[in-house]
């Protein structure tokens, strides 16, 4: 279980994350919805061991996680970030990307890499004729499926999708979602996703915890229908949703 | 790229002039008509001719053949000296510059020093430090000039350093080193090379200005800057003598800067 116990960051006078406690079952899909400026992406960062927390812990089991042992944490957690073309090193062709945690986390060698890599781009639906081409050459779908292939690359026990899915459009996000849903029961691996949508949060969470201002305001388990949150705000946040897809209607 | 550079006509201008000073260094003793140190004083100030094609200077010496061979000279300090400057800024400022925090706060400071000196004052005390005049000349030249290149390095370093595809390679468990060899050197490979092609022409115009000031390399070895100053005395008498080496450093120069301002257009993506 990864945990998080009264986390707190700050940028100068700005409280980005308030003393935040919150739990990642495993195996399980929790969401953390809320607008922007919630403090969301910041606490997926923290989540992901990349940032440190000004006070307050990351638990990995009942070990507190180590930055210092950054290597074998990447083996833990996995964070796809929400610009799939900025979050790619342009200078890589995909079999690179996917490569790189291959060889370093999961130490195969060149023919096992090789066939693991037709895996993985089979599993995410990601074209093997498009893996010697240069992220930049890809399009956007294309490049979301090879981000998520190198996340899963290193078979880590917990993936943090930070607003991996806004900038899709509706049917392209359709899809990787249903295929995130396939994935996670293939690969039993525990799933974080932050993001605004509450449609993305109804259809893929086991839990959802609504986010406001750096603090947890909300948890709801096994949500069922937009009538479960009880939250003021949260129900704001239902109303926008419900007004968008009118719109979009 | 490739395609780029082939589609730019100032690129491939420079790179044709490039290739033709990189062609005249290399083949010198096959293009140049005659022995460009042989003196020969019943031939001084000859007009030129099937033998001199751009006649001869005061000591009777073959001005095209010393202009061929001082290609050769230039070119062999002028590389090394460029070559010194992007091993020293490169490796400096991208381990200060991503290293961040105290070490590059010290990077900072050091630099701010350097960059107080003008570059040619530090170039002048250093060029008589050693007894090969060519070995003092590309170390006084690369001790003045790194500290500008590292700065230029620093801002590429910094600024890559910032994009989120760097958090990606560390998800995907690459050590500090190998980010900056694989990722961040790769991704600012073409904004090096334009520094250091444009940098290039500065360091030929450096060379010939120590040379005119009498710092360069001996009196009448058959080099640009050297040329330069033994025409200085005939300025009006024989000017041709000060517009053939002074044509060949334009040239020399001019190619790098076209090739290198040619390759910064393209590497910018407004542009390319």
């Amino acid at each position: 279980m990864l945990k998080a116990e009264n986390v707190m960051k700050k940028y100068g006078s700005q409280t980005a994350v308030n003393g935040v406690s919150l739990e990642l079952e495993d195996n399980a899909v929790t969401v953390i919805v809320g607008e922007s400026g919630s403090g969301k992406s910041t606490l997926a960062r923290i989540l992901s061991l990349i940032e440190k927390p000004d006070s307050g812990r990351i638990l990995l089991g009942d070990t507190e996680a180590d930055r210092r042992y950054a290597k074998s944490n990447r083996r833990l957690v996995q964070l796809v970030m929400q610009n799939a073309a900025s979050s790619l090193d342009p200078h890589q062709s995909a079999r690179q990307v996917i490569d790189e945690p291959l060889k370093l986390l999961m130490n195969l060698n060149r023919s096992q890499r090789t066939k693991r890599t037709d895996e993985l781009c089979d599993m995410v639906q990601f074209p093997r004729d498009k893996l010697n081409n240069k992220v930049t050459e890809l399009s956007g779908g294309q490049q979301k499926r090879l981000c998520i292939a190198r996340a899963i690359a290193a078979e880590p026990q917990y993936i943090i999708f930070d607003e991996a899915f806004s900038g899709l459009d509706v049917t392209l996000r359709r899809c990787i979602l249903t295929m995130l849903k396939k994935l996670r029961a293939d690969l039993k691996t525990a799933f974080l996703i932050i993001t605004h949508d509450l449609d993305t949060a109804m259809f893929m969470a086991d839990r959802i915890y609504v986010m406001r201002s750096g603090n947890i305001i909300e948890t709801l388990d096994r949500p069922h229908s937009f009538l479960d949150f009880k939250e003021d705000y949260s129900k704001e946040l239902v109303r926008a949703a419900e007004y968008k897809r009118q719109a979009l209607q | 790229m490739i395609h780029k550079i082939l589609r730019k006509p100032q690129a491939i201008l420079g790179l044709l002039m490039m290739l033709t000073v990189f062609a005249v260094m290399l083949f010198a003793p096959a293009l140049a008509p005659n022995d460009p140190e042989k003196i020969n004083i019943m031939q001084k100030f000859a007009e030129p001719s099937e033998q001199y094609p751009l006649g001869t200077d005061d000591m009777g010496r073959c001005i095209a053949s010393r202009l061929i061979y001082g290609a050769r000279v230039s070119m062999s300090i002028a590389l090394p000296t460029i070559a010194a400057i992007a091993v020293i800024s490169v490796l400096l400022a991208t381990v200060c510059a991503y290293a961040g925090g105290i070490v590059d706060k010290l990077f900072v400071i050091i630099s701010d020093i350097f960059m107080a000196l003008p570059p040619f004052l530090v170039a002048m005390t250093l060029v008589g430090l050693f007894e090969s005049k060519a070995l003092s000349i590309v170390i006084s030249i690369a001790a003045a000039m790194w500290v500008w290149n590292a700065q230029v390095v620093r801002t590429y370093v910094i600024r890559e350093k910032q994009k989120p595809y760097i958090i990606t390679c560390r998800m995907s468990g690459c050590s500090e080193l190998r980010i900056i060899i694989k990722h961040i050197i790769p991704n600012i490979f073409p904004h090096l090379l334009v520094l250091y092609s444009t940098g290039l022409s500065g360091v030929i115009i450096m060379i010939s200005g120590f040379a005119f000031l009498g710092l360069g390399l001996e009196t009448g070895t058959a080099e640009w800057g050297a040329m330069l100053v033994n025409a200085n005395k005939l300025v009006f008498s024989h000017p041709e003598l000060i517009v053939y080496p002074g044509l060949c450093i334009l040239f020399a120069a001019a190619g790098f800067n076209l090739f290198g301002e040619a390759l910064r257009d393209i590497c910018d993506p407004k542009e390319g």
